[in-house]
Order: structure tokens, then C-alpha cells, then sequence
């Protein structure tokens, strides 16, 4: 502890935030694979639960010590604390956390029952996971390394998936088909939007002043990639 | 954008930064030597008069409060005091409760700091308390190790053997050395006393009264500042550390290291308040970094006997930096006595809370009118 004083490195703005940010994406994309690995490819519930609800603790656990080192920061620093990176920080922070909760859901789900490990879906379904996991990754590189230009064009992606999802889930609530087929599905491409949006979330601390972080489908331009 | 944007800041290079520190460090330093020759200037019978109305302990306790809130500085009135030791005007015995008072009006500013939290109930309740268990400590210690010191004289009697054998070793030098940072810091005295040569005793020693306490403030000051920005990242992870890792010894270390680093305790104790007050860090935690800073901050006069003539200005800063560690082997190793300050602190805190002029009464009734009061009626 006394060490960290004279240990020469960062110099303390905010590096360690963003760090811990960056390991809360790579918990909740690790928690949301184990999740859909027990809805799509017949994984047991009780063999990955644990791991499940460990990670998510984890991601809990970082959000709280984000929200300190935040305290600390502004404390320390008081008129020089980056307060516009501070409140991102806390957006962020919430973001990644409520993505770990939506693949704790879709755990949920398959605790309750569902296997859509034989459906005659699957390839879409599976898809849609592979094309999120993706995202989840993209999303963590794109935000330890700031780089804008990839933001707007991931988010430009994740508008297509969003709306993607959206026709999925009208399908579903439109479906003649039993509630055995629609409900599920309909709340597990429901937990990917969510998942998506969160991710999308995160992508405008880099493209969005504070004041319009999140509101990233207020202004056709904060959509499209530089070059477009 | 949000995160990409970062405050653009001229920051000045690290080997900038090290040599304005050596220039303030020397500009302190020299500071405490017009304050030691203006005192001299004077006359022994002129600082003898200025001195006889605290030789009362209680007097010189009170006076070292006040000193200290006034200037906002424990350090700036123990680099004082060490000059006026240093010069020999000011007597070592005297000098003893006035440095224990320093120690007790240091703590001002970090409850001046939490009063910032005064329209928030629960807020406040943890910042005052956080400022107070300070104070409480402080206040307990001075109770104890004050009549203890002048029954037995035991912090006084090592201070003046561990600056004897310092001095001996050539530490400071003592009263015949001339080490060659003794010949630097006079230099500066030596031009100013040339520049009014030929005025009168009073005068010279008033022009140089005024610049040494001038330069003590202000590079203390500027030092403080200085240090702060460029150790903020190393004091920020290091209470990331401490909020991980919890408080103990390690906490204590923390402080004290960070204190010598900005020297100035309030700024360590300071930086805890809003802490404490979000409830980030708690009260037991923040306990220990308070204490480490009560010791670290006592370098400063260290650094200032290094300017003057005599072993009884080193002595007086050891009592200074003995007094401290003497407080915490008294209060932390025993569990309850370790937690009386936070105790006394948290129930001030809830009556505080409960009707807030009490609070302000608590600051200024402690800080300014029983020591006004007290130098009144014990002169």
C-alpha cells in the first residue's frame, strides 16, 4: 500500500476507472457466452451456474470500486477532476453492469426450461449471440483504446442489429404459434436488444458529449461513421 | 467526446518541477533564517518581552492554536517557532506547548472543510466526524502528554539527546558548525542587511521579521501546491489502495509519506473529508492516515532546524515529531483507547447534525475564543 505511492506509472487520471471498466466488459461478455452456451447448445444450467453468478458478482463488485475511484478522483484532484469524464465514467460503469445482468436473464431462462439447442432456428439464433459477442469485444477494445472512428461505425452496426431485434420480437408477438415458441424467443431477442443498446451506450462516451450520452437515436449524424 | 476529451493542462516538465521545489525548499529555508536573524536583530530584551506573556504552558499551548489557525499552518508556525528557537529568544521550554497547540490548530482546516457538507444531513454527520476524530486525538494527546512533560520533562529530555547526538554527528551542525547550507541560507540575510545598513537595530530587525515570515509562508505555500499537483495520481492511487485494502498501519504509513510529500497536513486530511463524507471510506480507515499525517507533518520543522544555529531548534522540532509518535503509541496499539477519538467524534457529529450552530459554535469556540480567551486570562 505504501509501495503504491512511489510505484512510478500512470498518473492516476483515471486509468485505473477505465481498466476496471474494460475487465467488467470482458466479465459480462465471458457471463453472457456462458449464458447463451446453456440456451442454444444444450450447456447445463448447473454445471455453468456458479460461474454465471460469480462473474456477475465480479461485475458488480467493479462497478462499486468505479464508483470509489471516482470519489477519490474527484476528492483528490477537487477543481482539476475531469467532472465531464467522471459522470461518463458512472454511465458507463451502470451500462456494463445492467449487461451483466441481462445475460444473467437469459441464464434465467434456461433455468426455466428453455432449450433451443434443436430448434429449427438455431442458425439465426446463434447468429444473432455470435454477432452480440462480437460487439461485446469491439465494444471493450474500441473503449480502452478511445478510438471515435470505430465507435460511430460499431454503433452504426448495432442500430442495424437493434432493428433486427425489433423485427424478431414483432414476429414473435405476431406468431400463431404456441407461447412456448414465441415467449422465449421473444424475451431472449428482447435481452440481446437490451444488451445491444447498453453496448451502444457505451460507444457514445466516445462519440457524445456528456449531456447526450445514451441518446444515440436522437440525431440521424451521431449514427453513421465519419465517412459517411 | 465525453471520454476523449481530456482538459488540456500545462503541465510543467518533472525536472521543472524538481527544481522549483529545491528553490522553494532553499527559499523556506532562508526564510527561517531572516525570521531567526530579524529576531536577533532586535535585541534579547525586546524578544524577552515579546515571550514572558506565555511562559504560562497553558498560555504558549493557546498561542500555538491560534498562531496556526490564523495562518491556516501548522507548519508555517512550527517553522516559526523553530526560528525563534533557533535564535535563542524564544526558550525551549516555553516553546514545547506552543508546538503541541500548532498540533492542535492544524486541525482547523479539515472541519472548516466539512462544514462544506453542512446541508446534508448524513453527509455532514460523516464529514464532521471524520474532521473531529482528529481533533479529538489531538486534544486527547496534548491532555496527557502536556502535564506529563512538564512533570517529568521525558519528550523534552530525547528531543535534546537525539539533537545532541544529530548535532554531534553533524546533522545540523549545532552552535559552532557552519555546514555549507548554513553558508547558503545566510547569503540572502547578508544582502538585505547590507542593502539597510546603517538603520537602526528595530528597523533591520523588523525588514527581516517581515521577509522570513513572508518567504516561511509563502514557499510553504507554493511547496504545497506545487507537490500536490504533481503527486495528485500517486495520492489518488494510494487511497484507491487504502479503500481496498482497508486502513491499520499501512494506512497510517500512507499518510505520512503523503504528508512529508505535499508537507501539509491538511492537505492530506482534507483530501478525506469529501471521502469520508460520500461514505466511501470510514471513519476506521480514515483514522490512521490522520495520525500518519500528525507525524509526517512534523518534518517540516526538521528541515527548518537544519537553517538555524543552535541544537534547541532541532530538539524542538524532534519534540514536535516525538509528541506525535508518543500520541500514537499512547491511542492506536489498545483497541479502546484506539477508538475513543472516533467515538467522542461520531456523538459531536450527532448532536452537530442535530442543531448545526452548534457546530460553527464547536469550530470557532475551540479554534479562536477558548484560545484567545485562554491567552487573556493566563498572560
Amino acid at each position: 500500500m505504501v509501495l503504491e505511492f512511489f510505484r512510478r506509472g500512470a498518473d492516476g487520471r483515471l486509468e485505473a476507472v477505465e481498466s476496471k471498466v474494460g475487465q467488467m466488459l470482458s466479465d459480462a461478455r465471458h457471463s453472457f457466452d456462458l449464458a447463451a452456451s446453456t440456451v442454444l447448445a444444450g450447456a447445463d444450467p448447473s454445471v455453468v451456474g456458479d460461474d454465471v453468478h460469480t462473474t456477475d458478482k465480479r461485475i458488480n463488485a467493479l462497478e462499486r470500486e468505479v464508483r470509489r475511484d471516482l470519489v477519490v478522483h474527484v476528492s483528490v484532484h477537487t477543481a482539476r477532476a475531469d467532472l465531464p469524464m467522471v459522470l461518463a465514467y458512472m454511465a458507463v460503469a451502470k451500462d456494463v453492469e445492467r449487461i451483466g445482468d441481462y445475460a444473467k436473464n437469459i441464464y434465467d431462462l434456461a433455468t426455466q426450461g428453455t432449450d433451443l439447442s434443436g430448434a429449427e432456428d438455431l442458425e439465426q439464433l446463434d447468429s444473432y449471440c455470435q454477432r452480440t459477442s462480437l460487439l461485446i469485444a469491439q465494444t471493450a477494445q474500441t473503449f480502452l483504446d478511445r478510438a471515435t472512428p470505430e465507435a460511430r461505425r460499431y454503433l452504426a452496426e448495432a442500430d442495424v442489429l437493434l432493428k433486427e431485434y425489433d423485427d424478431r420480437i414483432d414476429e414473435c408477438v405476431a406468431s400463431d404459434r404456441p407461447s412456448s415458441y414465441g415467449v422465449p424467443r421473444a424475451l431472449f431477442y428482447r435481452y440481446l436488444k437490451r444488451i445491444t443498446a447498453h453496448l451502444m451506450n457505451v460507444l457514445t462516451a466516445l462519440t457524445m458529449p456528456v449531456d447526450r450520452l445514451a441518446y444515440y437515436d436522437e440525431a440521424e449524424q451521431d449514427r453513421l461513421p465519419l465517412d459517411e | 467526446m465525453a471520454l476523449t476529451e481530456r482538459r488540456t493542462e500545462r503541465r510543467l516538465p518533472t525536472w521543472a518541477r524538481l527544481l522549483l521545489v529545491i528553490g522553494l525548499l532553499y527559499t523556506f529555508l532562508a526564510g527561517v533564517k531572516f525570521l531567526e536573524s530579524g529576531i536577533k536583530a532586535f535585541g534579547s530584551d525586546a524578544a524577552a518581552d515579546l515571550f514572558a506573556g506565555i511562559s504560562n504552558p497553558l498560555a504558549g499551548l493557546f498561542a500555538g492554536v491560534l498562531a496556526t489557525v490564523l495562518v491556516q499552518s501548522s507548519s508555517v508556525t512550527t517553522a516559526t517557532i523553530v526560528g525563534l528557537v533557533g535564535s535563542g529568544t524564544l526558550p525551549f521550554d516555553t516553546a514545547v506547548p506552543m508546538i503541541m497547540g500548532a498540533n492542535i490548530g492544524t486541525t482547523v482546516t479539515n472541519t472548516l472543510a466539512s462544514l462544506g457538507h453542512i446541508r446534508r444531513s448524513e453527509e455532514f454527520k460523516r464529514a464532521f466526524a471524520g474532521a473531529t476524530m482528529h481533533d479529538f486525538f489531538n486534544v486527547m494527546a496534548v491532555s496527557l502528554l502536556l502535564p506529563l512533560e512538564l512533570l517529568t520533562g521525558f519528550l523534552s529530555t530525547m528531543a535534546e539527546n537525539a539533537a545532541g547526538w544529530l548535532s554531534d554527528a553533524g546533522v545540523q551542525g549545532g552552535e559552532l558548525g557552519d555546514s555549507p547550507l548554513k553558508s547558503a541560507v545566510k547569503w540572502p540575510v547578508t544582502q538585505v542587511e547590507n542593502l539597510i545598513d546603517g538603520a537602526s537595530d528595530n528597523v533591520v530587525g523588523a525588514v527581516l521579521l517581515i521577509v522570513g515570515l513572508g518567504l516561511i509562508f509563502l514557499s510553504l505555500a507554493f511547496i504545497t501546491k506545487n507537490m500536490k499537483e504533481v503527486l495528485a495520481g500517486r495520492i489518488e492511487r494510494s487511497m484507491n489502495e487504502i479503500l481496498s485494502r482497508g486502513g491499520g498501519v499501512p494506512a497510517m504509513l500512507v499518510g505520512l509519506v503523503m504528508t512529508v510529500a505535499v508537507q501539509s497536513s491538511s492537505i492530506t486530511t482534507s483530501i478525506l473529508i469529501p471521502i469520508i463524507a460520500a461514505g466511501v471510506l470510514t471513519l476506521q480507515n480514515a483514522y490512521p492516515i490522520t495520525l500518519g499525517a500528525n507525524v509526517g507533518t512534523t518534518v517540516t520543522a526538521l528541515l527548518a532546524s537544519l537553517a538555524t544555529d543552535r541544537p534547541e531548534a532541532l530538539a524542538i522540532a524532534l519534540t514536535h515529531t516525538l509528541f506525535n509518535l508518543a500520541g500514537i503509541l499512547v491511542f492506536y496499539p489498545l483497541p479502546q483507547l484506539r477508538h475513543l477519538p472516533i467515538k467522542a467524534a461520531q456523538r459531536l457529529a450527532e448532536v452537530a447534525v442535530a442543531n448545526r450552530v452548534l457546530a460553527l459554535t464547536y469550530v470557532v469556540g475551540t479554534f479562536v475564543i477558548v484560545p484567545l480567551v485562554g491567552i487573556v486570562l493566563l498572560r
